[in-house]
């Protein structure tokens, strides 16, 4: 499970994955970026960010 | 010596050609028997050459920490292998019956090694694992593109490479595993063979380049992928000794580690280099290889109290993040806090409502913090109190 980690300008450009709260960026060299990517494709969706 | 004897053979004859310059010019000859050396051949390492025809000029093993020295992740500590994740540096592994399989096999840093090693890696069952068609337990490793676009694979010039390993096993048989490209659809299934069980034994396999399929080039994506398998089911194995399409870890046939509770497999002395022969492990100073594996993942494990990333409020409401890094990293890396964490500026402590890795740079890695209540434009250090970890593996 992930969630969405939008800063205070509004741009979004980490996630952050639950199971062992790492901040993925999205960097389409990054793999765990990559796994995300595959697993939004599967058909999942992350968290909200707080508050929103 | 008081003659000189020249002895003809069957055919032919031998031309002693004196050079076109002027003077008198001395050859002596060795002072015992043996064959001079012929342009083009082997030099052996035994003979002070390099023991192959390729011109190596340095980083002559594509294998990073294959002597099993750096273990920044878990420090010697027992590691129950989670499907996809990193052990020891540069060291991947499966554990995969269909869907993600846990407390299958632990890994170690072992300092059981061969002679002239001091570490390997050691993989210990912990169930009897049932054969699945669908099963991969493996130990693997990504070579980056970088440093494999010269053996020129997916040409008709790909190079013939050379892997060589130490392995040992409680087990013994026919093993297996498998060389293949990012995209998973080139493999090259390999096998070897443990004769006695709990000895170390070299084993050399000389793969001829493959000519097909896509591969990455220079660049920072996956250029090669080595897969030792340690149970890999039929879906994920294929005929050893060739070239061929599929999504292949290992050898069709090939014996199980994970089958047998308890059974114990360990490797060490890992190289991967051009040609046709194993020659000597390339053994690179520790600063060195440890820097190479920094690349792709390393870790702030400082006292708490102690600064760990350092900057400036950008905002009230934003702290930019610069965390100085050993190397420059392969990609934009995912950032981990092990513990709390907290950005300090002005005498005040903030707690962090977001974070985003912003990028890379040849200085380190920035990041930006939400905060609110912050002065803009004062300096501000961050600091974990159990550490922070940085990963661009492949």
């Amino acid at each position: 499970m992930y969630k969405l980690c939008p800063q205070s300008d509004g741009q979004t450009k980490s996630v952050k994955r639950l199971v062992d709260n790492a901040y993925i960026p999205f960097d389409p060299a990054n793999t765990d970026y990559q796994e995300y990517l595959k697993w939004l494709a599967e058909g999942n969706t992350p968290e909200p960010a707080e508050g929103t | 010596m008081s003659s000189i004897v020249i002895a003809g053979d069957t055919s032919g004859s031998v031309t002693l050609q004196a050079p076109a310059v002027s003077g008198s010019t001395t050859i002596t000859l060795p002072a015992t028997s043996g064959t001079l050396l012929q342009s083009g051949t082997t030099v052996t390492e035994a003979q002070g050459g390099i023991g192959t025809t390729v011109g190596y000029n340095g980083f002559k093993n594509r294998i990073i920490n294959g002597d099993m020295r750096i273990d920044q992740r878990n420090a010697g500590a027992s590691y129950n292998q989670v499907n996809g994740q990193y052990s020891l540096d540069r060291w991947a592994g499966n554990s995969f019956d269909g869907g993600a399989a846990t407390n299958k096999f632990s890994v170690i840093q072992s300092s059981t090694a061969p002679t002239g090693f001091s570490n390997s890696l050691l993989v210990t069952s912990l169930a009897a694992t049932s054969s699945g068609a669908s099963n991969i337990f493996n130990i693997e490793q990504k070579i980056e593109g970088f440093n494999f676009a010269d053996f020129l694979y997916g040409t008709a010039s790909a190079q013939t490479l050379t892997l060589s390993f130490w392995v040992r096993s409680s087990l013994t048989g026919t093993f297996g595993g498998a060389l293949k490209n990012s995209a998973r659809n080139r493999a090259y299934p390999f096998t070897y063979t443990i004769s006695a069980a709990n000895t170390f034994e070299q084993k050399t396999i000389t793969i001829t380049g493959d000519t097909s399929g896509t591969w990455v080039g220079s660049t920072n994506g996956t250029g090669l992928w080595i897969s030792f398998g340690l149970g890999v089911g039929s879906t994920y194995s294929g005929t050893a000794g060739a070239w061929g399409g599929g999504d292949v870890f290992s050898a069709t046939g090939a014996t199980s580690v994970v089958g047998t509770n308890g059974a114990t497999w360990y490797i060490s002395g890992v190289q991967l280099e051009k040609g046709s022969t194993a020659t000597s492990f390339d053994v690179r100073d520790y600063g060195r290889e440890l820097a190479l594996c920094q690349r792709y993942y390393f870790s702030y494990l400082v006292p708490a109290t102690c600064p760990q990333g350092f900057g400036h409020m950008q905002s009230t409401t934003a702290a930019r993040i610069l965390f100085p890094n050993p190397v420059p990293m392969r990609a934009t890396p995912t950032f981990t806090s092990l513990g709390s964490l907290g950005i300090a500026s002005g005498g005040t402590s903030f707690i962090a409502s977001a974070s985003s890795v912003l990028g890379i740079s040849s200085a380190g890695v920035q990041m930006q913090f939400d905060v609110s209540g912050a002065t803009a434009h004062q300096t501000c250090v961050y600091r974990d109190s159990g550490g922070t970890t940085f990963s661009a593996e492949l």
